[in-house]
């Protein structure tokens, strides 16, 4: 038999090196760029809620060494002046690599995306000298959101984004391999500073100068579900909401009429959970069992997880009178049948804001989206928004400032007539101010840590929830010390 | 033969010679350029003071460019070469205490080391020998004067190849055509570059009242790695200046309240930090040369003041019980035994009530961002950084030669910090080495030490306060034979 090819030898070889050479750049490649080497354990539950990975690194990811060199490539773009990503508010336990809420994760490279966290953890000191307490679940009214964002596009933006220049800065810091050093010079870089650009479009709201700054400790997140996920074109309403506490879930109850978000424009927390899961992924999970798992892990997580105690000393005895005044006065929302359920507009009477940014079309699209991806929920109520969920006052004591745009730094200052509650005040100052409770929004320190909230700009306003601001000054006194025991 | 035939023979011998010349030049160049070796001391000693830490290969400059530097630009320095900064050379060397040499990329670099910064002499008489005191504070040092005749020289106009490659032919007695034209250029230019860079980030100095010799701006220093805006900082955080530290005896101290603020509670976190400081990044850092420095620091000793001078035994042990009613619980039992309830740990600066300055520089901001500094290197990355509120209370070993006191040092002697603050000099001459044993302390109210003019310090200007560790529970109540004996006992430390 005649051989098959006839072929000269020297193909033979090419065609042989060719294929070694390919597999082993095919191999490469793959364990550089793709390999997932997986998210990092934990064996605590508070620790994987704050480190661990959803899996928002495949699309949402930043590569490690661009997210560390920018802060020190971009001093100037900082919100505050300040060192690093501390800067921005971020909650950060010394002595850890990255803040809470931002996990690492090797997706060929290490990269650094976020994770539920970063919004719903706490922290608040006694005093400005103390270390900060942090409290899972609890609100971050400290970060600094939109700040975050323009930075990263910001950055990309600049012209000093270029491999020159973050390479010089890596290579003070990082001792990487030939391979790491061409993929960041040559692909990395070029393709993150592609893709946080191309970002400029979906956060041209956030630049608008007729809209007032989220500030600290709030964010516009239904424009950002629609500029993002259904990928709406910009319109006009801006509704700031401050960041949820996402403790003790378990109280929201769909059969009994209960919705989520403030609005009431959600079924249910696992719906709510997906989908703040999906805005923070930027695109649909890689591999749906593995992330709807960790969706039933976190709805238990947060369902179960308790309220903070209130943790300075409470009269008794006020207290025990404040709960007359509370029963008489509060209860009828807050601790009945109506909790947890839509009050219009028209009774409530706070900033309409919030509900102009979302609608009945909004959350049809919405919801075929996620169904899109395969995944079954309740999902967004789809209908017309009428008005703002009685809130479940569980751990109201650290929820300040108060109303859904945080309009209101105290629980005291909500207690008062609209038209005396303060004008001007700073918030993500974490100094906690037990006598108006709430936390301190007034003063030197509250204006270097915070960023202002002025009531009289669009989606700020403070009026409305006028009950019980006619009660006789022992019966506020007795009521706040009350609502310390929630 | 052909014509064609005798011309290939032709080209194979030209492409033959050419093949070997390339080798022949690539080994040569790999002879020059490849070695990265760093000279090497047996004595511990001796490679504290001048072994590297790796920081050359990342800093260093340039031998010859270092040596030839103050004859560049005399103008810029306040006397005659290094010595007027502070530097130390023992007789026979080429460079101060605290300079180590590396062969790197071609050419021998020098950075500092450890020892820079933790090293001093004490003349015991003025016309004594100054004795050379190995991990005790560089009290003549000014580094703050380094940083800034570096960065002038090097950024003035002098500073070219056609001024500086002749200095250094004619000091180093004749260079290669290889140095002259090619190493000694590019590393003039490289090295402006390096400083230009450093500038900027180190600008907060320029900002800064003068240090005076002897102390640092530890924590200013570790924000400019982060390229902060320094002038948009709260002014408070601004002054963190603070004297060098003794550095003895640290295995018993590991697990105290490390820093003057007590920010790190582990030696080698602490030990790591510092080495960054001489330029040392995770990535050039030499971990083996740091061990053998830590493995010294963690059981040397002070030399003992009783080898110099003499103590009243009497009055010591007179003084040792006031000692142990009084100061024992915070300072330990005596100069070799660290015990005692408090000893490492914070005092609150409500209670100490000395300069807040160097309290306030290091941030909470800064601690969490120093636990992603190090990244780089998992396993020694920092993770017990903290933000603290007060100043650490710290063991006494050595405290004879830990003048001037206070964590700022702005009070000369142990005689004037048990005087309450108003009574403490205002203002002091800092950097003179003869010691006075009578007031435990150097000689500070001399503005000049043969002949050097030393700097005058401040304590009325921010950063420089001398208040606070007084009051009756730090001894500044007592009657004054109480104080005299108080003294004597801490001679024995």
């Amino acid at each position: 038999m005649k051989t098959l090819c006839r072929c000269p030898r020297w193909l033979k070889i090419t065609a042989l090196v060719v294929l070694i050479l390919g597999v082993v750049l095919g191999y490469v490649g793959w364990d550089r760029f793709l390999r997932d080497h997986g998210a990092t354990q934990f064996d605590n539950p508070d620790d994987r809620f704050k480190y661990g990975s959803m899996g928002a690194e495949n699309d949402a990811g930043i590569p490690y060494w661009i997210f560390y060199v920018l802060p020190r490539v971009f001093p100037d773009k900082l919100p505050k002046p300040g060192v690093g990503y501390a800067s921005f508010g971020v909650v950060w336990e010394q002595g850890q690599e990255l803040p809470v809420g931002f996990s690492k994760r090797r997706i060929g490279f290490d990269r650094v995306a976020n994770t539920c966290a970063a919004c719903h953890v706490a922290s608040y000191r006694s005093r400005p000298d103390e270390t900060p307490t942090l409290v899972v679940t609890g609100p971050n009214h400290t970060l600094d959101l939109e700040a975050f964002f323009r930075f990263l596009v910001d950055c990309a933006k600049d012209p000093r984004f270029n491999a020159d220049t973050l390479m010089a800065e890596i290579n003070l810091a990082a001792d990487l391999d030939f391979i790491d050093r061409m993929a960041y010079r040559y692909l990395i870089i070029p393709i993150t500073k592609k893709r946080l650009t191309e970002r400029e479009s979906q956060f041209e709201w956030i630049y608008r100068s007729d809209f007032p700054e989220w500030g600290r400790g709030r964010d516009d997140a239904m424009n950002l579900t629609k500029y993002f996920m259904i990928r709406w074109p910009m319109d006009d309403t801006f509704g700031p909401t401050d960041m949820p506490s996402v403790w003790n879930l378990k109280k929201y109850q769909h059969e009994k009429g209960h919705r989520m978000n403030f609005a009431g424009d959600s079924h249910d927390v696992y719906s709510v959970v997906i989908d703040s899961a999906l805005g923070l992924m930027g695109a649909a999970p890689k591999d749906t069992d593995d992330f709807l798992a960790h969706i039933d892990w976190l709805v238990d997580y947060l369902k179960n997880t308790p309220p903070p105690k209130y943790p300075f000393p409470i009269d008794a005895t006020r207290a025990a009178r404040g709960k007359d005044v509370f029963d008489a006065n509060c209860a009828v929302c807050h601790a009945s049948a109506l909790t947890g359920t839509i009050i219009p507009l028209s009774e409530i009477g706070t900033d309409r804001g919030r509900i102009d940014t979302w609608g009945k079309q909004a959350a049809i699209e919405a919801n075929q989206v996620v169904s899109d991806m395969g995944i079954e929920r309740r999902g967004l109520v789809e209908a017309p928004l009428t008005g703002y969920v009685a809130q479940f006052l569980d751990g109201i004591w650290l929820r300040a400032p108060y109303l859904h745009n945080g309009s209101v730094p105290t629980l005291a200052d909500l207690l008062t007539p609209p038209a005396q509650r303060p004008q001007l005040f700073w918030r993500g100052y974490d100094v906690y101010d037990p006598v108006r409770v709430g936390f301190v929004v007034q003063g030197a320190a509250a204006e270097r840590a915070g960023t202002p909230l002025d009531t009289r700009l669009r989606g700020n306003g403070n009026q409305g929830h006028d009950f019980g601001t006619g009660l006789p000054d022992a019966d506020k006194s007795a009521l706040l010390e009350y609502l310390k025991t929630f | 033969m052909s014509p064609s035939a005798s011309s290939c023979v032709l080209c194979r011998t030209l492409l033959w010679s050419l093949l070997v010349l390339l080798v022949l030049f690539a080994f040569g160049a790999a002879i020059r350029f490849l070695p990265d070796r760093p000279v090497t001391y047996d004595d511990p000693v001796e490679h504290f003071k001048y072994g590297s830490t790796g920081g050359e290969r990342n800093m260093g400059f340039p031998y010859w460019i270092f040596q030839v530097l103050p004859e560049v630009c005399p103008d810029l320095l306040p006397g005659k070469g290094y010595p007027s900064l502070g530097f130390i050379f023992e007789p026979g060397r080429d460079l101060p205490v605290g300079m180590s040499k590396r062969r790197h990329l071609g050419i021998d670099r020098v950075f500092l080391n450890c020892a820079v910064c933790h090293t001093a002499t004490v003349r015991t008489a003025p016309d004594a020998k100054p004795m050379l005191v190995s991990g005790m504070p560089a009290n003549q040092l000014n580094l703050m004067g380094f940083q800034k005749f570096v960065q002038a020289c090097v950024n003035d106009r002098r500073f070219t190849p056609s001024q500086v490659v002749p200095r250094i032919a004619e000091k180093a007695g004749g260079l290669g055509l290889l140095d002259t034209h090619v190493i000694y250029p590019v590393g003039i230019h490289l090295m402006r570059d390096g400083v230009a860079g450093l500038t900027g980030r180190l600008r907060f100095i320029h900002l800064q009242a003068d240090w005076g010799p002897g102390r640092v701006d530890t924590f200013n220093s570790a924000k400019a790695i982060f390229g902060v805006p320094f002038e948009k900082l709260s002014p408070e955080e601004l002054v963190g200046v603070a004297d060098f530290p003794a550095i003895w005896n640290q295995a018993k101290k590991q697990d105290m309240q490390l820093h003057w603020d007590g920010n790190n509670s582990r030696v080698e976190e602490r030990n790591l930090s510092a080495a960054f400081g001489t330029g040392a990044t995770p990535k050039l850092i030499d971990h083996a040369a740091i061990a053998r420095i830590e493995a010294w620091i963690a059981t040397a000793e002070p030399p003992a003041f009783d080898r110099h001078f003499p103590v009243d035994r009497a009055l010591a042990d007179r003084g040792a019980r006031i000692y142990m009613q009084r100061c024992a619980a915070c300072h330990g039992k005596s100069g070799s035994d660290f015990s005692g309830a408090e000893v490492g740990k914070l005092t609150p600066i409500a209670a100490i009530g000395t300069d807040r300055g160097r309290l306030d520089s290091y941030t909470l901001e800064l601690a969490q961002n120093q636990g992603m500094l190090y990244s780089a290197d998992p396993e020694r990355r920092f993770r017990h950084f903290r933000k603290t509120y007060g100043y650490a209370n710290a063991p006494l070993d050595g405290l004879w030669l830990r003048a001037p006191y206070l964590h700022n040092g702005s009070v000369p002697t142990v005689w004037d910090l048990l005087q309450p603050a108003s009574k403490r000099p205002k203002s002091f001459y800092r950097g003179n080495d003869l010691y006075d044993p009578k007031h435990l302390g150097f000689v500070a109210d001399q503005p000049a030490s043969q002949g050097t003019p030393l700097f005058a310090f401040d304590t009325r200007i921010p950063g420089n306060g001398n208040a606070g560790h007084e009051g009756a529970a730090y001894g500044t109540t007592l009657p004054d034979a109480d104080k005299w004996a108080l003294l004597e006992y801490l001679k024995t430390f």
